[in-house]
């Protein structure tokens, strides 16, 4: 009874560390593949051949230097558990702190979201979505670079795509969450908490060695999908009767 | 022959006379009750009128397919469906022309560097010059991009409505 009252907490903290031992087995696979989420927005590891003399602006101690471990396979990076928790700490945090904060600003919209994205077959659209927004992207982007004028609007077009896709992210995370209350039979718990859960599986998701990248990227386009799909959630969804008079 | 009904049996017989289901005979006593009674008379103009004719009506019960009737009638069609398949065919040919004619992924990523370096010289002040228009290439652009909106279209058709949507519908 008492473990199932603390089943959140216990599922959050194994995705947590699951997240950092992947993210270890994702950084020992660097430049073999891109690893987004372990390496790219952390900055480089301290094999990196720092000058021992050099200061740190954000790590004086250079604790990492000492937890550093050859692989047990030939061919990978070392394996680097300080990095992994940089990495968690950082982009993990993001992604949960982003995702969290969709949910929170735009709650009523984030359940219509949620909702018909747990509709059949909601995530096969959102996906579907997601793929031709990026090939709308890329056309308009492109369209608009042989243009002087809209050349300035690139910056903006890219924002609200990264926005939209965050949006959407926050809103799967949730989905995530509930599906993981409903298989677990884990106990009512606050939807911010399944949210948390969801975020969790989702970096680790990206973290994946090999395949994380390209689960990152079908996760970011179901979001920009859904998003999209969804009208950032409006119950009403797209309609153009007002245009209709 | 001539009856002579109390108040409260035609209040009982109200609705049926009020509906003509009422024998002649019956009927005929009720409307010699109610010429001469006015509290009846006033029940009987009550139950004439429109809202209360309405509330008095038994509503049928619904059939029992009558939701997976709606339900099918409001679902996409399999040829809309179709046509969201079929419309990669036409994206899978642009975007291979598209790559082949910009000499592969590299090609791409030179455009993508090229906005990116054009956007910084913008944030600097200088303005930067347009690149060389090749009418095919914004040609096939084109058409992807419109395309591509077209079935994004066709998708948020056939997209599952929200719980909220289903319980207005």
């Amino acid at each position: 009874m008492t473990l199932r009252r603390y089943s959140w907490a216990i599922l959050i903290g194994l995705l947590a560390v699951a997240g950092i031992v992947l993210a270890v087995a994702d950084i020992a696979a660097d430049r073999r593949w891109p690893n987004p989420m372990a390496q790219v927005m952390v900055g480089p590891g301290p094999y990196a051949k720092v000058p021992p003399t050099q200061t740190l602006r954000f790590d004086r101690t250079r604790v990492g230097d000492k937890l550093v471990f050859e692989a047990p396979l030939i061919g990978f990076g070392p394996l680097n558990p300080y990095q992994a928790v940089r990495a968690f700490l950082t982009n993990g945090a993001g992604l949960v702190l982003l995702a969290l904060a969709g949910l929170i600003l735009f709650p009523r919209r984030a359940r219509n979201a949620v909702e018909r994205l747990e509709a059949s077959p909601g995530p096969a659209i959102a996906l579907g979505a997601g793929l031709l927004l990026v090939l709308l992207t890329l056309g308009a982007v492109t369209l608009l670079r042989f243009t002087l004028l809209f050349l300035a609007v690139v910056p903006l077009v890219l924002a609200v795509v990264l926005v939209a896709a965050l949006f959407g992210v926050g809103c799967i995370s949730l989905a995530i969450g509930r599906q993981l209350h409903d298989r677990f039979h884990l106990p009512e718990a606050h939807p911010l908490i399944a949210a948390l859960a969801g975020a969790l599986v989702v970096f680790d998701l990206a973290v994946i060695p090999y395949a994380g990248v390209i689960a990152l990227g079908a996760i970011a386009m179901a979001g920009l999908g859904l998003t999209v799909v969804t009208r950032f959630g409006s119950s009403n969804g797209w309609s153009f009767v007002d245009l209709d008079w | 022959m001539d009856r002579v009904l109390a108040c409260a049996r035609v209040r009982v017989l109200m609705e049926p006379y009020v509906d003509g289901e009422l024998e002649p005979a019956i009927a005929a006593a009720v409307r010699v009750h109610l010429a001469g009674c006015e509290e009846c008379r006033r029940q009987h103009d009550q139950a004439m009128s429109l809202p209360f004719r309405m509330k008095a009506l038994a509503s049928p019960p619904p059939r029992e397919t009558l939701v997976a009737g709606v339900m099918r009638a409001v679902a996409p069609t399999r040829e809309v469906a179709a046509r969201a398949w079929t419309l990669l065919a036409p994206e899978a040919v642009l975007l291979a022309f598209i790559l082949w004619y910009l000499s592969g992924l590299d090609g791409l990523s030179s455009i993508a560097s090229g906005v990116f370096d054009d956007l910084q010289g913008l944030a600097g002040g200088t303005l930067p010059a347009p690149p060389q228009v090749d009418v095919l290439l914004l040609l096939a652009l084109i058409a992807l991009t419109a395309i591509a909106g077209y079935h994004l279209s066709i998708l948020i058709r056939i997209a599952p409505p929200g719980l909220h949507n289903r319980r207005h519908a």
